[in-house]
């Protein structure tokens, strides 16, 4: 058996507003395996975003973490996010166009980062900024260029040699891709993958596009109301979903099929609760069609390790 | 003649630096084509869909098809009428219209947020003057509600109170409004979730059977535009490079961007 390299256990993260408190991530547990690529999938409000910033350690009041641990390679994070934070862990934010700074050249602003990290010369940071550089495909002559004057697709890639520039043994990518073109999407993702074999970096990439996952990831956790209802290989969680939620959230992804034209798209009645809402029990049973009594009064606990599910309670009882 | 004729659209865009810093540095005039000589036509009650990536000239088309937007050269002519004839009696520019409505890609932007729900869709109908008597208008904001799956209960919220894919559903309802033959959809579902996105597309292909609306759909996604088009046009920098039914462009793609496209697509299937 392999060790987690990133363990998440029993994560709760609350909201405290007056005298209510309510949940945004509710009893999460994961594993991130080394040199793997984590999909995190689910609606907006899922609580894909939350993990990845309870991770980093960037919860603020009024959200705190009420319940649980994390710990990386076996030591916890959540008590001294500030060491691990950058040097183990690195972000990859959605929108290239935000998270560069306009008034510093990428040069200025990796060899800072290198500087941050690194107790070497500026020389020796200028060098590694260079070959950071060249590793994501951006020429290295253009290191004194500022942000404004690349395009969104080469602004990702600076973005990701800025969390590569620590050397991460995580890096989380939070809908790395949404703002890109689908051609600028294809490019990124690869590069992701192929950084993810060369240098072993494990990588939890949030999105809510199922064929970024599908194409992408090598396991993928499904999160519902903040809570884990579906993990798995990916392969087998798109192609034999055993939560109903997924079932649906496969089925309503349209496909390129010129046939499709006189079908209707399948569409999940309803929507997500608000987190200061959420129902009794297993929290997507009033979206569900085959919700039961028993899913009204009890939570269902993640069956085999893959589905939190009452129908999965029996071998055999799926879909 | 087909309901909605493109006819050499064309559109540039001046970007140079103003005339006397011209003069002092000797530059030249910098000009963008955004869109050049665009040609499609529209039969009434279908859908053509217009992909490519962003700078391709999709949302500039989608501007001057609804009047909002001059071309430089070339026509747009629905229904026989052109908003750019300076001929153009004000009455048959105002029926011109109401006939071409927008849904806009942000459900966000779209709807003033200091308006409430039944104002905002009840803009049109007094703007256009199509319902006199307030208590009608009141009814027929409510019918508009409960058609794009809403309820009567909304008609005294804020735009604030709802979700992404309720508040693209008011902005259907505001367009339904003026009893459109055209609707202009300009990446209506591209800030949604795939499940709510699910529920809009089937609202439009709904509305679209009862009303017999013919839609200019504007998308990056060939995966929606597969579900929603009769037609495809595949703009790349302005041109439009291809244009087939999406069997045809699906199954036999004939230029190198529409074939580079479908293979960046993401899908499920190839997993």
């Amino acid at each position: 058996m392999i060790e987690p390299l990133l363990e998440i256990k029993n994560l709760s993260v609350s909201l405290k507003k007056r005298d209510n408190i309510s949940v945004a991530v509710d009893d999460l547990s994961l594993n991130l395996y080394p040199g793997e690529i984590l999909g995190l999938v689910g609606e907006s409000g899922a609580g894909k975003s939350m993990t990845g910033s309870a991770i980093l350690g960037l919860i603020e009041s009024p959200l705190y973490i009420s319940a649980g641990t994390i710990s990386l390679q076996g030591r916890s994070i959540i008590e001294a996010p500030e060491n691990i934070r950058g040097s183990q862990i690195s972000m990859i934010f959605q929108d290239p166009l935000v998270s560069l700074n306009p008034l510093k050249t990428i040069g200025e602003q990796l060899i800072k980062t290198i500087k941050t990290h690194f107790n070497i010369s500026k020389a020796e940071a200028l060098d590694r900024s260079k070959k950071l550089l060249s590793d994501v495909g951006i020429d290295p002559e253009r290191i004194e260029a500022y942000p404004h004057t690349f395009s969104g697709g080469m602004r990702q890639r600076v973005v990701i040699a800025l969390a590569l520039a620590p050397e991460p043994s995580v890096i989380i990518a939070d809908e790395p891709t949404t703002a890109l073109d689908v051609s600028v999407q294809a490019q990124i993702l690869n590069l992701l993958k192929q950084l993810c074999t060369e240098r072993g970096t494990s990588i939890i990439l949030i999105t809510h596009d199922m064929g970024v996952i599908s194409e992408t990831t090598d396991r993928v956790a499904v999160l519902y109301s903040g809570r884990l209802v579906e993990i798995g290989k990916t392969s087998d969680v798109l192609q034999r979903p055993q939560h109903p939620y997924t079932a649906g959230l496969v089925a309503s992804t349209p496909n390129i099929d010129p046939s499709s034209f006189d079908k209707k798209l399948f569409q999940i009645p309803g929507a997500m609760p608000d987190i200061d809402d959420v129902p009794d029990g297993c929290a997507f049973h009033p979206r569900c069609e085959h919700a039961r009594d028993k899913c009204q009064k009890h939570r269902p606990p993640l069956f085999d390790a893959r589905v939190s599910c009452w129908l999965s309670e029996k071998p055999g009882g799926t879909l | 003649m087909s309901f909605v004729t493109v006819n050499q659209l064309t559109r540039l865009f001046d970007l140079s630096e103003p005339w006397i810093v011209r003069t002092i540095t000797g530059q030249k005039k910098r000009i963008l084509t955004a869109v050049d000589c665009v040609n499609f036509q529209i039969e009434k009650g279908e859908t053509y869909a217009l992909v490519g990536e962003s700078g391709s000239g999709k949302s500039t088309i989608a501007k001057m098809v609804a009047g909002l937007l001059m071309p430089t050269s070339g026509s747009v002519i629905i229904d026989n009428k052109n908003f750019n004839d300076a001929n153009l009696e004000k009455a048959s520019m105002n029926a011109l219209r109401r006939k071409t409505q927008m849904v806009f890609q942000s459900p966000y932007a779209s709807l003033n947020p200091r308006w409430k729900i039944g104002n905002i869709i009840n803009e049109p109908i007094k703007a256009f003057g199509l319902i006199k008597d307030e208590n009608d208008q009141h009814k027929r904001v409510i019918e508009l509600l409960e058609q794009v799956g809403l309820s009567e209960r909304d008609i005294k919220k804020y735009p604030h109170e709802f979700s992404g894919g309720q508040r693209q559903r008011i902005s259907i309802a505001r367009a339904l409004a003026s009893e459109p033959e055209i609707i202009i959809c300009d990446e209506p579902t591209s800030a949604l979730d795939v499940s709510v996105q699910a529920q809009v597309l089937n609202l439009l292909k709904d509305l679209q059977k009862n009303f017999s609306l013919t839609y200019l759909f504007i998308s990056h996604d060939l995966a929606v535009i597969s579900t929603m088009a009769n037609n495809i046009g595949v703009l790349k920098e302005g041109v439009l490079v291809e244009q087939a039914t999406p069997n045809d462009l699906f199954h036999k793609p004939q230029h190198d961007y529409t074939k580079m496209l479908l293979a960046a697509a993401p899908t499920l299937q190839n997993n």
